[in-house]
């Protein structure tokens, strides 16, 4: 069976399908589609052309098309509609096929000929709450970034504590920053007024996107965003100069840190300046935000911050309000086009959890370490500039559109990506993630990005239209438009083909045409978007229920012993378990891990002993 | 306790090294205007080298460099005085120079001036000058005031006199009052002109000056009896010195202490031929005519107890020829009836020192013979101030009595003998009336102008610091009064008796001190405390609920288009740039900048950083800090960033296309970043503020539609907008911030809202309209040079004590209030006066003294804690006529002014007018009806002591205040300078003095800076003379139409005053004249502390008719003529009387 992992970037949970209801109503793992739109294909196409598209359902010219080659016509197999070649095709023939027809070009990539969009844009917002040794370590790392930041990339730099500094680095005088108030939501029409985009214009009435489009010169722009070539020196000494917050915390008190509204400010920068085009803005924190909206927790140290008990029992006073604020955050960034990245570096929480949503929707990056100078931050952070083998092929702007056959709808998606509400007679009713849809908005993607589409197949036997041309085949067509890290505008568009199965060898063949990784990683995908503070306790309850189901069956009853982390009761558990590390081995505690209080040999020791007897035998 | 500090460390103000103790007047120096703006090249007003800095900028001497000023002599020259009315004593007095040397003034080598770096000062060094000064013994002294009658003066000072051995001015005055006849129906002898002179019989004013000259004292021993004797009714008093060489004249030449001989003073107009007789009799009218008066009954008091003030006064006879002493200004000129008799003549000061009063009436006929001619009044003989060039002694208690101030205009040197020096403390009355309904009928005020940091004299003694430990001062234990010469200590010393709510005190153990067989204390002459009417405290931790603050100095500087267009930022920073170098060094001495435009940009000055950087706060509606340190930091730690940013701003902004300006939000944005410790907050402002907090909009285009149509409500735009403001004020006078208005505008500003923050904080306001870069710029440097060097204090308190019997009533100035009884001035300085005002709860007993203390307690700009405390103690009178005597023609007209000040923003102007008028109106009836009873009703009688309140009255209502056609934005400033201005600056304000100055090197002036001033009338105003008008802020300079090329050439380098550039700059040329001018503009700029403004007012242009509205003797659309306005006043009176 292919799977089609290696040509299409696509894995599928089921991929055969029962025709019979009843039989579908047996496979509980939902069929689902496991899709990575940037996947680096061994034998993808590049075509240097346009996509040729039905007129009736806009699907892109694919291999399962029936093509009349004398009529010149071709009818699309998603829905059946009746096509003509334009004149380009004319050649047409059955040994000179197009490569969008070939049957192996499952997956083809056809690169716009209109000039390159904008050079993507790197808005840094760099949290200066943090001890000195750290933000040295922050900053050597930006540093560095700046060098290896394409050419053309464009650069903007906000800093932020108890304030939010706009970093003004066309201002070849003396640094100069905007300040907003850290306890203070920053509108982008607050931006638009406060760093005077509009000085001696007027100022559109209503309806301000901004950017070039909508009056702003690209002078006001090139003040905060422009490419890092002009304004390294500018940068450089602003980094160089770059202090712990001012506002220096009292020492029974968490640091002023407004993460929240630099954020705002920074999104507001650049829906102002840049919408719709490649931005990503790489927020640095290293604690929690304690000010302004999206607080996690107050300076308080006294309160400490929530758990996930708290969350459970609602006691997080900030939370809600919290994720609301990064929920509006995030539609802003996605109206924008725009990526937040978060990289996150500290011993306690920073807030990631309210903050996940927006990095979420936009497609953004992750990176969680416990110190700026830990390498784990440090590599990663510089894995996303680097541009030679195993660069993260980091792309913006992209929107995914899935066509398929009637008898197919088209349930939601799980991943980075936003639902644009574009409604269909795909749709299902049910939904699961970014529903009622068939195009999202992957704002930022890269090579790894996948998303899962969950389908809704009514069984053939249900499906009225079915039967006619390639009676057992279902399609789907996923097209994914995108602006290439090398700034062209690409369209992938992937065509799968899948079959019904019917009659006595149909489980047989339905079992061969599971996957099963693809399942466990749907099932995973479809649990942790589940998952809530519920969802987690029913998860922690799973354990609980499953023993008490084997301690049922077990006679003489078998004593239960919870061994928590920790507690005491863990001997029980580590005793058990093959004794690596004792207090007895010269290693000390490996990270993270316990000592186990056992004169017990380990495995290894075990067979290093067998294998001296072996040897003396 | 309470030693005294030595004069070496006296923190004392003028006189310590510490301050300047003038103000200097530095040219902008040739090599900054580079880094000005284009267009400002102009600045270099003086062209370099030889006379490198032309008299132009009239350095003071204090304005040495540090260097130069420490290496000094500690003292400072007198000349240099800052404050000084008068002209330095000597200059005039070339004669005198080798005395100079001599003078126990103190004398700044001119080596010292010259050496300054800003360039020779083009002043001749006022030290040596000084020096010269004859002795000071010119008991006349006094501008306004005719405090010698020729009779008095006479016996006193001889000329032999060593300086200051002469009490100035105490009971010099005759007690004559001059009667003004207005005489409409030919009373007058010739009884051809309505003003004739007043045939009332006048007795000669008391002869008692000869006696009270030889006291040693100085005190006059009149007679009283004598003074009783004559009330009123010798009708020959004044033939005698109307007729021609009254005896007394020749005295009072000679009383001249220094030579100045006759022919030194040429006067040609003073010719014996041409000397008419005097116009006006001498209405020689003594002070309670008549016994039957009730008010007049009692005649003088004794002698020792009279400040003899005469209270009217007789003009002077014509004087004899080669007798007279020409009434020349700088002149120890003793003469009023000299000048009296000069015809009018451009060299005449407009009137005699002397003939202060109207003896309207008498026919003198004013260019005839001296045989009385046909009577008229000539507007030459009617009171005018006189100026006078010597300096005086005043010695403020002699023989345990209080004397009478000298003039507040006057050149004088006070000596704290018990009383402080009026410079900080002067009263509208020097006797103060037993009941308050004594008080009401005279119509006069009860008010102290309280200066508490005025800039004293050079040559006075410093103000003293006690240091009472940490006990802290001794004060009453009921009212908190503090010790002063006042308190009696009784049983052996061990009691001591407020004097101000008389409890009986215990004195503390380590405090007590025996009693000598006089009563005092042993220790009184000791004790500053004891034997100084104003003495300085070292507060105590009691006095202080933090630490003193540092000296914060916060420049906050519009950079909005326009203001660099016009490049009143580039001035600003420049201005700046150069005074910051005078800011007081030490770590106390912190600064910060911020810029603003439609936001507000602070600047990091962290000396850490490579350079300065800036942080903008856009939200200008909700203002913050950026920073929480760092924007204000000590300027020993980044003056090289403060140095580079302030070269840099006007660069930085020069392409700004923001023509907004968030002035209300960058002033709160400053006053955050300030507010932990308090400061000055010095704004430099170009255009209407119209966004964020305290937003304006331009409604005086309404305000001109409202006049137009005849509005009633037009002066509610000198009403504050809204209350933002002000609840912002009073924030920042809550936090210590106290804050100064530089603006530079072209335009309406709206400065009734905005001076609203000053006014509340103790700041001041300056008014640079229209402004010119090129002509301004040297002006804001001066001014802010002098604004931050000046004496002054921080987060202050000040409350006013006053004898029971007396409450005070009211506090007028720029200060915060919350409690009733005291003021918070955030800020305070040495150019700020408070007016208090006082009622009667209860009555005095005749022969008491009232006792009025000002207790200062502030912190220096060194952060040192202190109290500074003022005590004066007048003596209390139930005789109303001695109210007169005692009255203080300065300080009465200061309240009018600001009185007029207070109404002008809620009242119809024609009515603040009236009122004006009134008050003037009603002292003067109450004085007819009670104190001159005995006079024909045919005459207007003025006392002698406020003679010239009907003139100052008339130019106040003519003046920019009152006037109907000023721009609200001059209007209100005018409100704002009024409400805080000193007594001695309040008569120039509205009686601005002209000086010819097309023939300065006329033998005329003799070898005095400055010219004897004109009259302000159009009559003289010679077409072929040029004039130069000044009121303590601004000159103007006008040239007749036939004037001579020449003059011009040399004056001006131009041929024709339309060559004349409108924003015009004095430079010194190679000719006398044009030195001689610059040395006349660069005193009055010493005098009046402060950077004139010369404008050039051309013909067929507007400037022409603001000069000759400033002709305020004339008829014009403004008002009645000066002579019609007596005419008009006596008229009423008569009304009253009937």
């Amino acid at each position: 069976m292919v799977f089609g992992e290696a040509e299409d970037g696509v894995r599928m949970s089921w991929n055969t399908w029962p025709a019979t209801n009843a039989e579908a109503s047996e496979c509980v793992v939902p069929t689902a589609v496991v899709y990575t739109p940037l996947k680096e294909l061994a034998q993808g196409a590049v075509l240097p052309y346009g996509p040729l598209r039905c007129t009736a359902c806009r699907s892109a010219l694919n291999p399962f098309v029936t093509v009349d080659f004398f009529g010149k016509t071709w009818a699309c197999p998603l829905c059946s509609a009746r096509n003509h070649f334009p004149q380009p095709y004319a050649a047409l023939a059955p040994d000179h096929l197009p490569p969008e027809l070939l049957p192996h070009h499952t997956t083809v990539e056809y690169v716009s000929s209109s000039p390159s969009a904008s050079p993507p844009v790197f808005l840094f917002v760099v949290d200066t709450c943090i001890p000195e040794d750290e933000l040295g370590f922050l900053k050597a790392a930006l540093t560095q970034a700046i060098t290896l930041l394409p050419e053309s990339a464009t650069v903007g730099f906000i800093s932020f504590g108890a304030h939010v500094y706009v970093h003004e680095l066309g201002f070849s005088h003396i640094p100069k920053s905007y300040v907003f108030n850290g306890a203070k939501h920053v509108s982008k029409d607050d931006i638009l007024n406060y760093l005077n985009f509009f000085v001696n214009k007027n100022k559109p009435p209503v309806g301000i996107i901004a950017g070039v489009k909508d009056g702003l010169s690209a002078q006001s722009i090139a003040r905060f965003l422009l490419p890092a070539c002009q304004c390294e020196f500018t940068l450089n000494l602003v980094l160089e100069e770059l202090q712990k917050d001012p506002w220096a915390a009292q020492t029974d008190a968490r640091a002023a840190r407004c993460t929240g509204p630099a954020l705002s400010v920074a999104a507001g920068l650049v829906g102002a300046c840049v919408p719709g085009t490649a931005a990503r803005i790489m927020l640095f924190i290293g604690g929690p935000s304690t000010q302004g909206s999206g607080t996690i927790v107050s300076k308080d140290l006294s309160e400490s911050i929530r758990s996930y008990k708290d969350l459970n029992k609602c006691a997080a006073p900030y939370y809600q309000k919290a994720v609301e604020f990064y929920g509006e955050f995030a539609k802003q960034l996605v109206n924008q086009c725009h990526v937040l990245d978060v990289f996150a570096c500290s011993l306690d929480q920073v807030g990631v959890a309210e903050i996940k949503v927006a990095v979420e929707r936009t497609g953004g990056l992750v990176v969680l370490a416990e110190s700026f100078g830990h390498s784990v931050f440090k590599d990663s952070f510089r894995r996303v500039f680097e541009s030679k083998d195993h660069d993260l092929g980091l792309s913006y702007n992209g929107i995914f559109e899935v066509n398929c056959s009637r008898d197919v709808k088209i349930q939601g998606v799980i991943g980075p990506c936003a639902s644009l509400d574009k409604r269909g007679v795909s749709c299902s009713e049910t939904v699961i993630g970014q529903g009622n849809t068939t195009a999202w908005k992957l704002c930022g993607l890269d090579k790894g990005t996948s998303l899962c589409i969950f389908f809704d197949i009514i069984p053939k036997e249900l499906s009225g239209a079915a039967g006619q041309s390639n009676s057992n085949l279902f399609l789907f067509q996923l097209l994914t438009y995108y602006q290439h890290s090398s700034g062209q505008m690409r369209l992938r568009t992937t065509t799968l083909a899948r079959r019904w199965v019917n009659g006595h060898r149909s489980t047989e063949e339905l079992v061969a045409g599971f996957d099963q990784e693809a399942a466990a990683v749907i099932m995973a995908r479809l649990a942790s978007f589940k998952m809530e503070a519920e969802a987690f306790a029913n998860l922690l309850q799973l354990p609980q229920d499953d023993s008490d189901k084997i301690l049922k069956e077990r006679f003489p009853v078998a004593r239960l012993v919870v061994c928590d982390q920790h507690g005491s009761q863990a001997r029980f558990l580590l005793a058990k378990l093959n004794p690596s590390a004792t207090y007895n081995s010269d290693m000390g505690s490996p990270p993270g891990r316990d000592f186990i209080f056992t004169d017990d040999v380990s495995f290894q020791i075990y067979m290093e002993h067998l294998q001296k007897l072996a040897v003396q035998s | 306790m309470g030693s005294p500090v030595p004069p070496g460390e006296r923190p004392g103000y003028p006189n310590s090294t510490g301050y300047p103790s003038q103000r200097a007047f530095t040219p902008v120096p040739s090599d900054s205007a580079g880094a000005l703006a284009g267009g400002m090249q102009n600045l270099n007003i003086n062209r370099p080298p030889p006379p490198p800095w032309a008299t132009q900028q009239a350095p003071r001497p204090g304005a040495a460099p540090q260097g130069m000023q420490n290496s000094g002599p500690p003292f400072v020259p007198a000349g240099s005085r800052p404050m000084g009315m008068g002209v330095p004593f000597t200059s005039t007095n070339p004669p005198h120079a080798p005395q100079s040397s001599a003078s126990p003034l103190g004398v700044m080598p001119s080596g010292s001036l010259a050496a300054r770096p800003t360039g020779r000062p083009a002043v001749r060094p006022a030290g040596p000058n000084y020096g010269g000064a004859p002795p000071v013994s010119a008991p006349n002294s006094n501008m306004g005031r005719p405090v010698t009658t020729p009779f008095v003066q006479r016996p006193n000072a001889p000329p032999s006199r060593p300086p200051g051995a002469m009490p100035v001015q105490d009971g010099l005055g005759s007690p004559f009052a001059p009667g003004l006849n207005v005489n409409s129906s030919n009373q007058g002898i010739n009884g051809t002109s309505p003003f004739v002179q007043g045939a009332p019989p006048m007795r000669p004013p008391f002869s008692q000056g000869a006696n009270a000259m030889h006291s040693p004292a100085g005190f006059p021993r009149s007679s009283g009896p004598t003074a009783a004797s004559g009330a009123g009714t010798v009708p020959n008093a004044q033939r005698p010195l109307a007729s021609a060489v009254p005896p007394p004249q020749i005295p009072s030449a000679s009383h001249t202490p220094s030579p100045a001989p006759p022919n030194t003073f040429p006067a040609p107009g003073l010719a014996p031929s041409s000397v008419p007789p005097p116009p006006f009799a001498v209405a020689s009218q003594r002070g309670p005519p008549s016994s039957s008066s009730l008010y007049a009954a009692q005649p003088w008091r004794p002698p020792s107890q009279q400040h003899n003030y005469p209270d009217s006064y007789v003009p002077p006879p014509p004087p004899v020829a080669g007798n007279q002493t020409p009434g020349m200004f700088g002149m120890p000129a003793p003469p009023r009836h000299l000048s009296q008799t000069i015809p009018p003549m451009p060299p005449t000061m407009g009137h005699p020192p002397g003939s202060g009063v109207l003896g309207m009436g008498q026919p003198g006929s004013p260019a005839g013979g001296q045989a009385s001619g046909p009577s008229r009044i000539d507007p030459n003989q009617i009171p005018r101030p006189v100026p006078n060039s010597t300096s005086i002694i005043f010695e403020t208690r002699s023989n345990n009595q209080s004397n009478l101030p000298p003039s507040a205009t006057s050149d004088f040197i006070a000596k704290d003998t018990g009383n402080c020096s009026p410079r900080y403390m002067r009263c509208t009355v020097n006797q103060i009336p037993c009941s308050g309904d004594l008080l009401s009928t005279s119509g006069m005020p009860l008010a102290l102008m309280v200066q508490p940091f005025a800039l004293p004299h050079p040559s006075e003694e410093a103000v003293q610091v006690v240091d009472f430990g940490e006990n802290g001062p001794v004060r009453c234990s009921r009212c908190k009064g503090y010790i002063n010469p006042f308190m009696r200590f009784v049983d052996q010393g061990r009691r001591f008796i407020c004097n101000l709510c008389g409890f009986s005190n215990e004195t503390p153990r380590e405090y007590h001190c025996n009693l000598g067989p006089d009563g005092r204390r042993r220790d009184a002459d000791e004790r500053p405390e004891l034997c100084r009417g104003t003495v300085e405290f070292v507060a105590t931790k009691e006095y202080m609920v933090r630490d003193p603050m540092p000296a914060v100095f916060f420049l906050l500087i519009d950079v909005s288009m326009n203001a660099i267009n016009t490049g009143a930022t580039a001035a600003a920073c420049s201005g700046i740039n150069r005074a910051i170098a005078d800011l007081p060094e030490g770590p106390q001495t912190k600064v910060g900048i911020a810029t603003f435009d439609s936001t507000i940009h602070f600047y990091n000055l962290n000396r850490a950083f490579q350079q300065p950087s800036m942080l903008v706060v856009p939200d200008v509606q909700d203002v913050y800090t950026p920073l929480q340190t760092e924007l204000i930091v000590p300027i020993s730690e980044c003056r090289e960033h403060v140095e580079q940013l302030l070269e840099s701003i006007p660069t930085m902004f020069q392409h700004n296309k923001i023509p907004e300006s968030a002035f209300g939000a960058a002033i709160k944005g400053a006053f955050l970043a300030m507010k932990s410790t308090g400061g000055k907050l010095l704004v430099f402002q170009s255009v209407l503020p119209s966004v964020g907090i305290g937003a304006l909009s331009a409604r005086e285009a309404e305000g001109r539609a409202n006049t137009i149509a005849g509005e009633k409500e037009v002066h509610k735009l000198l009403q504050p907008a809204d209350k933002t403001l002000k609840t912002m004020a009073i924030e920042f006078a809550e936090f210590q911030v106290c804050v100064d208005l530089f603006l530079t505008s072209q335009s309406y500003v709206d400065i009734a809202s905005i001076t609203v923050v000053p006014r509340t904080t103790g700041g001041q306001v300056y008014y640079y309209y229209p402004f010119s870069a090129v002509a301004d710029s040297a002006k804001l440097y001066n001014d802010l040079r002098w604004n931050i060097t000046r004496p002054q204090g921080f987060e202050a308190v000040m409350r006013v004590r006053c004898s029971q019997g007396l409450q005070v009533q009211d506090y007028f100035g720029n200060f915060c209030k919350r409690i009733p009884t005291d003021v918070d001035l955030a800020g305070i300085d040495c150019d700020k006066t408070i007016m208090v005002t006082f009622k009667h709860d209860d009555k005095f007993q005749e022969g008491s003294e009232c006792c009025f203390q000002c207790a200062v307690l502030y912190t220096t700009v060194y952060g040192e804690r202190r109290i500074r405390v003022t005590t004066l103690s007048l003596p209390c009178t139930s005789v109303l006529s001695n109210l007169f005597r005692g009255a203080d023609l300065d300080a009465q007209f200061t309240y009018f002014l600001k009185q007029a000040g207070n109404e002008i923003p809620t009242t119809p102007l024609k009515q603040v007018r009236d009122q004006m008028t009134e008050l003037c109106i009603s002292i003067l009836h109450t004085y007819r009806k009670f104190c001159a009873t005995a006079s024909s009703s045919g005459q207007l009688i003025l006392p002698e002591a406020l003679k010239l309140l009907p003139l100052y009255t008339l130019a106040l209502t003519k003046g920019t205040g009152l006037r109907s056609d000023v721009r609200i934005d001059d209007r209100s400033y005018w409100l704002t300078r009024v409400a805080s201005i000193s007594a001695s600056l309040s008569v120039p304000l509205v009686y601005p003095r002209m000086f010819p100055i097309h023939n300065l090197l006329s033998k005329d002036i003799g070898g005095s800076i400055l010219p004897l001033s004109l009259p302000l009338s159009s009559e003289h105003i010679d077409s072929d003379g040029i004039f130069l008008l000044e009121n303590g802020e601004d000159a103007l300079i006008y040239a007749g139409k036939m004037v001579s090329p020449d003059m011009l050439q040399q004056l001006f380098g131009v041929q024709s005053v339309d060559d004349i550039p409108n924003n015009f700059l004095l430079q010194e040329y190679e000719n006398d004249h044009s030195r001689k001018l610059n040395e006349l503009v660069n005193e009055i700029r010493r005098q009046r502390c402060s950077y004139l403004r010369l404008r050039v007012c051309k013909r067929a242009d507007p400037t022409e008719f603001l000069f000759f509205s400033l002709m305020v003797e004339d008829k014009n659309a403004l008002g009645l003529s000066y002579v019609e306005f007596l005419v008009h006043i006596h008229r009423q009176i008569q009304t009253k009387m009937s």
